[in-house]
């Protein structure tokens, strides 16, 4: 009997974490698919079975259950099966890393619990506050208690992969980081300092103020502290889909990674880039300043450079790959690629539709043009690009990489899996060019009826109709798409033990580390350069509206001033002063 | 066949964001496609994909590198 060489093989203990992970993200996707279908048929007025005011409590558990859990789960798994093959080591304390998840699951289950109470009226609990849930919306305190805990789960994570790393230098003092391991380890910084800023939006002041501990809250300061967290959260979703095309999609094209230090380079920038470009979620708030909102747009459009390095590197392995396999030619090397396999087809196309993503996200983030299209239904095909296509589909088509390694099973279907990322590539375009187009309509984002008495979208092209039959129609097959992946999960899971499971392991490269500059390394100079650009970007902005709001709210200020105050005082004073004057007069006359 | 069988599902489906977009490109040129014309169009370009596809290159039937991929 061959033994296999799997990583379940070589890391029983950790392959059950991997998985527990994974499956509790299937759960979320699975619960966040049927809400997403739900909403679809709803809003596109196809078939509406639910009441227009629960439409919002469908949106928040579509968005939450997917881009929180559905994400974070699927990237935990991802980062502790990349320390441990890169370090060639276990966890230090397995306890520990089944209490960071069990932290993590019981936080979600209580925010979950939160969202989907809306739905009764048995119980006054509620959580309807979108994924963005800053003020003036209010959740029950559960939904962000359950926040908390989730948080706290991967902050403790995140110091496990520390850990891990820190006794794999004691034994290694003078190798390199291993890129995996780099790639985690700048990630979890940036997480770490984006956290902050939602840490504190909810500690300080969401929290307390749900629970009546005080009465009001600065709906600015808890938006902009949002949003400190809410971009760079969408590069901790993004970065182990980049870690995946990096270091496995070059391995399934048959080559090696072009450039190591190219990889380096991307991760370091995107610590540093990635959290002082929140308020360019916030071009239309009133209340901060133009220059700080073209601070923002200035970092945001920095942040394109890791984007294009990373279009460059992997395209370039990916030709590497080809020609190993005897592609020839300028693009005859594109027919080489191993279109059979899912993992790679789901990655490659994943790849693709985020090409599409950085030229809408180019949109969303220049000061002036994002006017035409600020919270209409071109951001929701923005985000269902990057998030919805080249996140979810590249964990779903690493799924099937994974899947053997961490159950021991073949793969149920490699046929459906081939079928499943193409289905999804198909499903949104149809879904995410309507939604574009829509935006450019003026279509709002966010709402249950999208149709007005008395006003008609004109579409340049077509019609309405023809757009939401194309929504609708994207929603189907994204759902069918999902039906095929779970197939394939429990196809899978009920497959009998294999002995013939490729070995677990990932991309050489062609340029090594070997090649990389020292000072890549030194993630305290990046962590403190990062730092730094946040203090820049952030403090004058967070001064400002502290200044003019107050920390919780205008309406608590010791001092309320306002022009109709002055008059009144004015008038006060004028009138006491007046009669003053006349009161002294008299008395001169009289004396 | 010219192409493996994976590699021409991948380009059919590559043919989705072209007819959509197809349409708006179009109409920059005054030529307004409605629906059932676009879907025309998309029905006439998969015949010509698989009329190309299926026929045998050379004439002698043989696969070409494109199949590499399905030894994967």
């Amino acid at each position: 009997m061959t033994m296999s060489n799997a990583y379940i093989d070589d890391f029983p203990a950790e392959a059950k974490l991997v998985r527990t992970a994974f499956y509790s993200s299937f759960l979320a996707l699975a619960l966040g698919g049927v809400f997403g279908i739900i909403q679809t048929l709803h809003r596109t007025g196809y078939y509406r079975f639910i009441d227009s005011a629960d439409y919002y409590t469908v949106l928040t558990a579509h968005g939450v259950f997917l881009v929180i859990s559905f994400t974070i789960f699927f990237l935990v798994g991802v980062f502790t099966w990349a320390i441990t093959t890169s370090l060639d080591r276990g966890v230090e304390d397995l306890r520990f890393s089944w209490g960071w998840y069990g932290l993590m699951a019981t936080g979600i289950t209580l925010s979950g619990v939160a969202i989907l109470a809306g739905f009764t009226d048995a119980t006054d609990i509620s959580a309807s506050v979108l994924f963005t849930f800053y003020a003036p919306l209010q959740a029950h305190p559960m939904f962000y208690l359950g926040l908390v805990l989730f948080v706290v789960g991967t902050w403790l994570a995140g110091a496990d992969w520390f850990r891990s790393w820190w006794a794999w230098k004691q034994e290694n003092p003078d190798s390199r980081i291993p890129l995996p391991t780099f790639m985690v380890l700048t990630t979890m910084l940036m997480w770490y300092i984006a956290t902050l800023g939602v840490a504190a939006a909810i500690l300080l002041f969401l929290l307390p103020w749900s629970l009546g501990l005080v009465d009001s809250v600065n709906p600015l300061l808890t938006r902009t502290l949002f949003w400190f967290f809410g971009h760079p959260v969408v590069y901790f979703w993004l970065m182990p889909a980049y870690m995946m095309w990096y270091v496995l999609l070059p391995k399934v094209s048959g080559g090696k990674l072009f450039s190591d230090p190219l990889a380096r380079v991307v991760f370091v920038l995107f610590l540093i880039l990635s959290v002082p470009t929140g308020i360019h979620h916030q071009y239309l708030d009133p209340g901060i300043a133009e220059g700080f909102k073209f601070i923002a747009m200035t970092n945001t459009m920095f942040l394109l450079l890791p984007s294009l390095l990373t279009a460059f590197t992997v395209v370039a392995s990916m030709e590497h790959g080809a020609r190993q396999r005897g592609g020839e030619g300028y693009f005859g090397w594109l027919t080489a690629l191993p279109w059979r396999d899912p993992v790679f087809t789901g990655m490659a196309l994943a790849g693709l539709m985020f090409a599409a993503a950085g030229f809408s996200g180019m949109i969303n983030a220049g000061m002036n043009i994002n006017y035409l299209v600020h919270n209409t239904f071109w951001v929701v095909g923005h985000f269902h690009l990057t998030v919805g296509t080249a996140v979810a589909l590249t964990f779903m088509a690493v799924t099937y990489w994974f899947l053997p390694q961490i159950t021991g099973r073949a793969l149920w279907s490699r046929s459906v899996a081939l079928g499943q990322v193409v289905l999804w590539f198909v499903g949104m375009t149809f879904m995410s060019n309507a939604m574009h187009r829509g935006g450019l309509l003026g279509v709002p984002r966010r709402t249950a009826e999208p149709q007005y008495d008395g006003f008609e979208f004109e579409a340049a092209v077509g019609s309405m109709g023809e757009l939401q039959a194309q929504i609708a129609l994207g929603g189907i097959l994204l759902t069918l798409s999902l039906v095929l992946f779970f197939a394939n999960v429990f196809g899978t899971a009920l497959n009998g033990r294999s002995d013939e499971l490729p070995a677990n392991e990932y991309a050489g490269t062609l340029s090594g580390p070997e090649d990389a500059p020292l000072v890549l390394d030194n993630l305290k100079l990046w962590t403190a350069i990062a730092v730094v650009l946040v203090i820049f970007a952030y403090t004058f902005p967070l001064l400002s509206i502290v200044d003019r709001g107050g920390l919780f709210g205008p309406d608590i200020n010791p001092l309320p001033v306002s022009l109709e105050t002055v008059h009144l005082l004015a008038f006060v004073l004028e009138s006491h002063v007046t009669g003053t004057l006349e009161s002294i007069a008299w008395l001169g006359v009289n004396r | 066949m010219r192409i493996s069988k994976a590699g021409l599902l991948v380009v059919l489906a590559l043919l989705a964001p072209l007819l959509v977009e197809l349409r708006t490109v179009l109409s920059w040129v005054n030529v307004e496609l409605t629906v059932l014309e676009t879907a025309v169009v998309g029905a006439v370009l998969v015949v010509v994909i698989l009329v190309w596809a299926f026929l045998p290159e050379n004439g002698d039937g043989k696969t070409t590198e494109g199949d590499v991929s399905s030894e994967n």
